[in-house]
């Protein structure tokens, strides 16, 4: 009954065409990003790095229809994307879990919001939870989960409708590096089991590498895209990929791209302009 | 059972220093009556009736007025707390209406308002109305923005953000204002009966004081008006923490 109603979309591409994003008005407006353009294949698993500010969560929050462009386009599936339109799922850095429902009420609240039977929303929440190993967490309230199991939570709510494009804004971030690493290989199985189209926003250079087929690389503000890298290493890929020496070379190459991008950032605090 | 016993020492101890104030000060019953002379007075002005009459005109002001005042209140404090244009426009009114005494408008207000039971609720639920709305006002402006976000990417409208998120989040001071409110409405109660009315604890206390210099009598109406007061103060807690719970 669940699986017969659950939508069964196809993964669907993303197209950003020399988009423009600004904030604030008059003197204090901020351009956010500036003429980015950027093609995500329908199924792929893009992840998106960059300098502080350089505009990687607008780029989310445009796919994501939370956001209008000043200028440029932006295309899911061929269409443009309206927030709650089911063909986009969105986690946060932050789980962001209302604080007064259940963890399976906070999971179920994307198809209350569509209109979803008492029924149909529970069945699909507790199938969503079980997917991310939360199964005997339903009844718990979000401030007695740990961290790890919170983020948790909120990915099984970005996952439930089954959308067919995911997009995660350093969805891990606040977790400790084993955690993440384990996360990480959760998510990559996720998707080998469900090729939806996954656009996500990191730090950490080895995250990247270890889940993406391909590395943006974007600019400092205003933002656009610096340089493309393939990782075409075999999946499914191990946590660690230092010990591997094509890996090893394509974290090389995405840290040298980062560092060219914003070497002003970079240079040492104790240089000799700090001693002036 | 603890918390019991703690209200009570401190009623006898409050009951005590009353006492012993009428015996070292040695006052006339007309200026401080002993505490057993007041509970005789209540016993004879229950027997007589009267004090049921006043006391049930007054409750129902208190109630009705309450409940009213608290609705208007926290409707104009969802909508103040939704949009800056309607703050704008309507705040000046409210702080000045809030500004001007009750007392003063009270007498005009019972005419408007015909001068019956109607009268008295309106001016019983104005009173109420400042402190409800400011505190939905606020409470509704406290919702926490990245939920706000996280429930706009799930395509919610602006009804379905105030129901399932504004309106739980500013609950807790929603309540608040609500306890303030409510021991208003006492006093609203009150100012009410005093601009016209004929029955209630207000009119009893007029003619206690003024009329029969029946100080004593007096006193027994002001024990039940703070004994509605915390009696509505009580239901008020205990609604919140049904709904409140965190």
């Amino acid at each position: 009954m669940t699986h017969a109603t659950r939508r069964t979309t196809d993964a669907l591409d993303v197209r950003l065409d020399d988009v423009t994003v600004r904030f604030g008005a008059a003197r204090d407006e901020l351009t956010a990003v500036a003429g980015l353009s950027l093609e995500v294949p329908a199924g792929s698993f893009t992840v998106v790095i960059g300098p502080n500010g350089c505009g990687k969560s607008t780029l989310l929050r445009l796919v994501a229809g939370l956001l209008a462009p000043a200028s440029g386009d932006v295309r899911v599936g061929g269409n443009a994307p309206a927030a709650g339109d089911g063909r986009v799922g969105l986690a946060f850095q932050q789980p962001r879990l209302v604080p007064w429902r259940s963890t399976l009420d906070n999971v179920a609240l994307p198809l209350e919001l569509a209109g979803a039977t008492a029924e149909e929303r529970r069945d699909r929440a507790t199938d969503a939870l079980e997917r991310v190993g939360l199964a005997t967490a339903g009844r718990l309230r979000p401030r007695e989960l740990s961290g790890g199991m919170a983020q948790r939570a909120a990915l099984a709510r970005a996952l439930i409708g089954d959308p067919a494009v995911l997009l995660l804004d350093e969805p891990f971030s606040a977790l400790d590096a084993l955690t993440r690493e384990t996360f990480d290989a959760e998510l990559q199985r996720l998707w080998l089991d469900r090729r939806r189209t996954v656009i996500l926003v990191t730090h950490s250079v080895a995250e990247a590498v270890r889940l993406a087929d391909r590395v943006v690389v974007m600019t400092p503000r205003p933002g656009r895209v610096a340089r493309l890298v393939s990782v075409d290493l075999p999946r499914p890929r191990p946590v660690d990929l230092t010990g591997d020496p094509r890996g090893a070379a394509l974290a090389a190459e995405v840290r040298s791209t980062l560092a060219e991008s914003h070497a002003d950032e970079l240079r040492p605090w104790s240089g000799p302009e700090a001693t002036v | 059972m603890r918390r019991i016993g703690a209200a009570l020492v401190s009623l006898v101890a409050f009951l005590v220093v009353w006492k012993l104030a009428t015996i070292i000060g040695g006052y006339p019953e007309f200026i401080l009556p002993a505490p057993e002379v007041v509970v005789e007075r209540g016993a004879r002005a229950i027997a007589s009736g009267v004090l049921w009459e006043h006391t049930g005109a007054t409750v129902l002001e208190v109630a009705l007025g309450f409940t009213a005042g608290a609705t208007v209140a926290v409707l104009t404090g969802i909508a103040l707390g939704k949009s800056v244009l309607v703050e704008r426009v309507l705040s000046p009114y409210i702080v000045a209406a809030q500004a001007v005494p009750i007392l003063a408008l009270a007498p005009l207000l019972d005419i408007w308002f015909g001068g019956g039971l109607l009268a008295r609720v309106v001016i019983c639920a104005l009173i109420v109305f400042f402190p409800i709305a400011i505190a939905t006002m606020v409470g509704i402006r406290s919702t926490d923005p990245l939920l706000d976000e996280m429930l706009r990417s799930l395509g919610a409208g602006p009804a379905q953000r105030t129901r399932l998120l504004e309106i739980p989040s500013a609950l807790p001071v929603i309540f608040g204002g609500l306890r303030v409110g409510v021991t208003l409405a006492v006093i609203g109660a009150v100012v009410a009966e005093w601009a016209g009315a004929s029955i209630g604890l207000g009119v009893l206390i007029n003619i206690a004081n003024q009329g029969l210099f029946d100080t004593p009598l007096m006193f027994v109406a002001l024990a039940v008006l703070a004994g509605i007061g915390l009696a509505f103060y009580g239901l008020v807690v205990l609604v919140e923490r049904r709904l409140v719970s965190r």
